[in-house]
């Protein structure tokens, strides 16, 4: 499978007239995204503003941030499930807004553990996301309509808008071109070189998904098991994160970090890229032994990995599925390391583990604990409703796990919690 | 900086295991390696007391070695409270991390010692100690005085702690989060690179060991057992009126089951934010099997179902804290005469 990323840098983002790229600077029409947007009767309204790189501007409580992406035409669809009928992703080409994101805000969440933007300070240059120009949209629900069937709605203009953004720049010659291609766990000419795999939760089942949450291909995971995808797939629009989403951004599906690593050494001849696997963290234990098992027995059966790369999602309960796993891999003889979330709320590394395999010895451990800023007021506010957004603006506490990006359990952090 | 330092009776020259029964003896000068020590510690710091203690004596008479400790640093208006170091020396080792531990809670000065990895003394206080790692080898004495005198001057300085390798102190267990260069994603890839060609490799945390529970002899008779039902699932009264919280739990509580056959999902709620508790708080039998153990006690397989039930959120509850807990409700258990317990847990 083939897939080019045709790159156009963009250098600044701004309201018009009309929806335009010229040269590095994109323009965007309101009024032709908000008819799109309300086209969706869920909605009634939506607020669209742009944020500027590092500006003075804290913004809440964070849906998804995604980058701005469409599909040339017969490259496949958009956002297969969501927006697009089903179809195969990762292949053709596909046009990417380069230094955008569009960031939707969920009106309808509390601030309690809500995901918080914050575009400037040092809690501002800690997160992947200050860097880039957001179109911010906050669509506001029509009467009488349920929190699942919003959710559904913000999920359905997150990916609309970007694909909205983006298809400005179909007929545009990019600035440059990323080719990924991998022929699969089949690949030939490669003898001698490891095999690699990744193994990545898309939902936990501590909060059992909503029957229209869209996470994979616009399936919502129950009953899920592992699922093969080719690494181009999870770049390419086939997953996008559940309706409240620790850690995790639909962003860092789109340019995900572990693949991006692996790819990167794959094209350098260091290894080979064999394949990916999509999991969920149960609810039972049947369950569990029944994802840990199968994913293993992909990993080895079908990928012929030597070694394999675990992430989880959610909250604790995950890393029980993810260790597992890792421990059904290391006793096929697949080497294996792991990401786990910070879980010590007393800092001590006796209390900083949810799993106690011997194999399982090849630990990343994203902190995030005793990380937080106290920031002052922000100059603009983006909250949802006005009462929200008075208490998002006014000084307070930034906790990393909360800041989008800071501790991220997609790979992109750069926190770590070192033994003292 | 005025030093106080602690001594057994073979570093402090008294002699070997003959002599390990030896009294504290108190000294107003610099003995054995403390002479040393006084040298590496530099101009601006001296030793002005030196207390040494045999081995035996130590270990049977902690607490009057304690008190004399204490007082004779108080009194010799210390800055900075020294002991060892203890190289592998157990019985010193022990007595010395002791003796830190009470000094600094107790007189609120900067304490070091120095041992190595494998001394018990390491194991009974790392947590709250900077024990610089000595090694094995009392022949490398003069480095291991010079790297404790480095960490005298930083606490007493009050100067932030660095990472354990850079400071040479053995690691305290307690997690700091620091900014890297390097995104997780590449820490991954790079570790299992390394790990797929059998090269070395360092994982961010370190496995920890936890000592071996034995299970208990087995209840020798079922069918006359008092037995109880303990969860960590988050099963309380409505109202919660314990006020357990929905994660880390700090507190438990009982909860009265007498005359009950069954439990009602309008009885209770669940205070745990770690699972899908949908099915528990439609039938809260799921999580504590009242309906189940009541049948079990009316056909004599069981002997009596303790009158309450109980309860706590276990999620990402600290191992210190959930240690706290069991022992608490497990006095409470042995005093209402519970011959078992089933656990559950989500």
């Amino acid at each position: 499978m083939r897939l080019t990323l045709a790159i156009h840098q963009i250098g600044s983002l701004s309201l018009g007239a009309a929806t335009l790229l010229d040269g590095n600077k994109l323009v965007v029409d309101p009024e032709e995204l908000r008819l799109l947007i309300l086209e969706d009767t869920r909605l009634r309204s939506v607020d669209i503003e742009t944020v500027s790189p590092g500006e003075d501007c804290r913004i809440g409580v964070v849906f998804d941030i995604l980058e701005p992406r469409a599909k040339e035409s017969g490259s496949g669809p958009n956002f297969p499930g969501i927006l697009d009928p089903i179809g195969v992703v990762g292949q053709g080409v596909t046009h990417v807004l380069r230094g955008v994101a569009v960031t939707v805000v969920d009106g309808g969440a509390g601030l309690e553990n809500g995901k918080i933007l914050e575009m400037t300070g040092p809690a501002g240059e800690a997160s992947p996301y200050t860097s880039l120009h957001h179109l911010v949209i906050t669509p506001h629900s029509a009467e009488n309509v349920v929190r699942h069937s919003e959710q559904a709605a913000l999920r359905l203009a997150s990916v609309k808008t970007s694909v909205y953004l983006a298809q400005c720049a179909l007929e545009i010659t990019p600035h440059s071109a990323e080719i990924f291609e991998s022929d699969g766990p089949v690949v030939k000419g490669r003898g001698g070189l490891p095999r690699f795999a990744y193994i990545g939760q898309v939902h936990s089942r501590q909060r059992v998904a909503e029957i229209d949450e869209k996470i994979l291909y616009g399936d919502n995971t129950a009953g899920m098991v592992p699922v093969s995808l080719h690494p181009n797939e999870w770049l390419d629009g086939a997953v996008v994160t559940c309706n409240r989403a620790m850690g995790a951004e639909t962003y860092f599906y789109q340019n995900h970090p572990v693949i991006l690593e692996l790819y990167r050494r794959h094209q350098d001849d260091e290894i080979t890229l064999v394949g990916t696997l999509a999991t969920m963290a149960a609810s039972d234990n049947d369950e569990r032994d029944r994802n840990c098992m199968l994913a293993a027995e992909h990993a080895k059966w079908n990928l012929a990995a030597d070694g394999v790369i675990l992430t989880k999602y959610g909250g604790g309960a995950p890393h029980a599925d993810m260790s597992l796993t890792a421990r059904r891999c290391e006793e096929l003889g697949i080497r294996t390391t792991v990401q786990v979330s910070d879980m010590s709320w007393d800092r001590r590394a006796e209390s900083a583990l949810l799993f106690n395999y011997p194999v399982v010895d090849a630990i990343v451990y994203v902190g995030g604990r005793d990380t937080d800023w106290d920031v002052p007021a922000a100059g603009r506010v983006i909250g949802g409703s006005g009462e929200l957004a008075e208490e998002l603006g006014a000084p307070r506490r930034l906790i990393a796990t909360n800041v989008c990006g800071v501790s991220s359990q997609q790979g992109i952090s750069r926190l770590r919690a070192m033994v003292h | 900086m005025r030093v106080v330092h602690y001594l057994n009776q073979f570093f402090g020259g008294i002699g070997g295991e003959e002599h390990a029964d030896t009294e504290p003896q108190v000294h107003d000068e610099p003995v054995g390696p403390g002479r040393l020590l006084g040298q590496v510690l530099g101009e601006n710091a001296q030793v002005v007391r030196t207390i040494v203690c045999g081995d035996n004596y130590a270990t049977e008479n902690m607490e009057a070695l304690t008190a004399l400790v204490l007082e004779q640093t108080k009194d010799a208006q210390a800055d900075i409270f020294v002991a060892g170091p203890c190289f592998e020396a157990g019985r010193y080792g022990v007595a010395a991390a002791g003796l830190c531990v009470a000094v600094s809670s107790e007189l609120d000065i900067p304490v070091v010692t120095g041992m190595a990895q494998e001394n018990p003394g390491v194991d009974l206080h790392r947590q709250t100690l900077y024990i610089v790692d000595s090694g094995k080898a009392a022949s490398a004495m003069r480095e291991v005085l010079t790297k404790m005198s480095d960490m005298a001057h930083k606490l007493a300085s009050g100067q932030d702690m660095g990472a354990p390798a850079e400071e040479g102190y053995i690691a305290r267990g307690i997690l700091k989060d620091t900014f890297v260069e390097q995104t997780a994603a590449q820490r991954l890839v790079a570790m299992l690179d390394a790990k797929v060609k059998g090269e070395e490799f360092e994982s961010e945390l370190p496995a920890p060991s936890f000592p071996e529970i034995p299970a208990p002899a087995p209840v020798a008779d079922m069918s006359k057992a008092r037995v109880a039902i303990i969860t960590d699932g988050g099963l309380v009264p409505k109202g919660n009126p314990d006020n357990i919280s929905a994660w880390a739990a700090t507190n438990w509580g009982s909860y009265d089951i007498a005359g009950k056959d069954g439990l009602q999902g309008d009885d209770y709620e669940v205070s745990h934010r770690g699972y899908d508790t949908r099915y528990v708080e439609q039938d809260p039998d799921r999580l504590v099997p009242v309906d189940v153990l009541r049948e079990l006690e009316e056909s004599n397989v069981i002997g009596e179902l303790h009158s309450q039930f109980i309860s706590t959120s276990g999620l990402v509850n600290p191992i210190a804290n959930s240690r706290r807990l069991g022992r608490e409700i497990a006095a409470q258990l042995k005093e209402s005469e519970v011959d078992a317990v089933i656990l559950t847990s989500t």
